[in-house]
């Protein structure tokens, strides 16, 4: 038969043919991958939420290639690299997700529509109730951050790349993608990638590292503490002056902080209808595009990039990093509190919202069925998030400063 | 600026701003009025 028509006929696999070995290879290698993903997603041994449509994402994107004009090779997905208005025009009519990536990806809308929706979630009482205690176990739990940026620029990474790669420590899966976009947008899809992969790995590598770092018998601690019954009123306030302080102070990460206080506000102030509009729709709108879009840009030519292999070992090291130092800072906070707090509430400063909070209720709880860490745990957890913000906005203020 | 010292400066100066933050929104509780748990805030 001739090879002209199995290519008519069969694009995607005659593609495989005509490519470099090396891409082709890594194609069929990222759609095992892209089943993986998807299929431990659906196990829920990764987070489904993303995994599964990232996973689909990836195993389209890489099966899907066809014979453009000219006897180029393309999909009908999207197209990063356009940046030509004419062609984007053109370009938005033919690839599906185009419009998608370029009104909402890569200006990063997603990623503050996902911290939006992050924000109507968070309680503000929790972090209201032990505002010190929360507040220096995440700035603790923030380190792998900055260790990962020193360790990034001497693996040969520019400092902007170095600290985008680095905000992963802040295990904030928004603030890697705002972060990335504003510092390294030809690095963000793998640095991407590799945030939302170790994120969904966090579940299973935290508990060890709490068992490690907590002997047994510190582990089952009960907290006691005043719960502050604070007025809506006041907590509106408290909603406001914070977001105002940080978009004043911050302005390169206002959108951002915007986003994540408006969530927090519209929670307080009880507006049912954008309540519901923001944690269902647009959180989980913002979520499936995110998981879909990351997938379809993980094509085998992206991530084939050298500078790959430094981001797999740069972001487990941030993660880890941050994990040992948050608990160090649990231990920390026991000393000073006299033995009236629980160490294993460290893990909960790496700001995975609700994931680390969850991981430490459940290390108190296998020693003590009676535990309740919980509370305090998630004010850890939104003081982390609020600290991420904070180095994400360092960051992109001043990483100019390196020399 | 050498990175070491660049990200020394850049944790100090996020954690100084936490502080901050922190500290503002526990002294305009005490400025709202109502008397404080340990860390502050309204019981």
């Amino acid at each position: 038969m001739d090879t002209n028509i199995v290519a008519t006929l069969f694009p995607g696999i005659a593609s495989l043919f005509v490519q470099d070995p090396v891409i082709a290879g890594a194609r069929i290698a990222l759609i095992i991958f892209g089943f993986f993903l998807a299929y431990l997603g659906f196990k829920r041994t990764l987070e489904p939420l993303i995994m599964v449509p990232m996973g689909i994402g990836m195993i389209c994107i890489n099966c899907g290639v066809l014979f453009l004009d000219g006897g180029k090779l393309g999909t009908l997905f999207l197209d990063p690299l356009i940046s030509e208005p004419g062609a984007l025009v053109d370009i938005m009519q033919i690839n599906f997700l185009q419009p998608i990536y370029n009104l909402t990806f890569s200006n990063s809308l997603v990623a503050c529509l996902v911290f939006m929706g992050v924000g109507a979630m968070c309680e503000i009482s929790f972090i209201l109730a032990n505002p010190w205690t929360s507040i220096i176990i995440a700035i603790f739990a923030e380190a792998g951050t900055f260790v990962t940026l020193i360790l990034g620029v001497h693996l040969g990474l520019t400092p902007p790349e170095a600290a985008a790669v680095a905000s992963i420590g802040g295990a904030d899966g928004p603030m890697v993608l705002f972060t990335s976009l504003m510092l390294a947008p030809h690095l963000f899809v793998p640095i991407s990638v590799i945030a939302y992969l170790y994120l969904s790995l966090t579940y299973a590598g935290y508990p060890a590292l709490v068992k490690m770092l907590v002997p047994k018998k510190y582990r089952g601690n009960d907290i006691w503490f005043d719960a502050p019954e604070v007025p809506k009123t006041k907590k509106f306030i408290f909603i406001l002056v914070c977001c105002a302080l940080l978009c004043i102070l911050l302005p390169m990460a206002a959108p951002l902080i915007m986003s994540f206080f408006l969530g927090m506000a519209i929670k307080e102030a009880e507006i049912v209808p954008y309540q519901d509009l923001i944690e269902n729709t647009v959180l989980y709108t913002g979520t499936l595009m995110l998981g879909l879009l990351l997938g379809t840009l993980c094509e085998a030519s992206t991530l084939l990039n050298p500078k790959v292999a430094p981001l797999i070992v740069l972001g487990v090291l941030a993660l880890a990093v941050s994990g040992i130092v948050g608990l160090l800072g649990g231990w920390v906070v026991y000393w000073f509190k006299k033995g009236n707090f629980n160490p294993v509430v460290g893990i909960a400063g790496v700001s995975c919202v609700p994931t680390t909070a969850k991981i430490a209720q459940h290390a108190a709880e296998d020693e003590d069925p009676f535990a309740v860490v919980m509370p305090v745990a998630m004010g850890a957890n939104i003081g982390g998030v609020i600290v991420s913000a904070i180095a994400c906005g360092v960051f992109i203020a001043t990483i100019g400063m390196v020399k | 600026m050498s990175v070491e010292a660049y990200a020394g400066f850049a944790y100090l100066f996020t954690a100084a701003i936490a502080l901050f933050m922190i500290g503002a929104v526990v002294l305009l509780n005490k400025i709202m009025g109502g008397n404080s748990n340990g860390e502050g805030m309204d019981q």
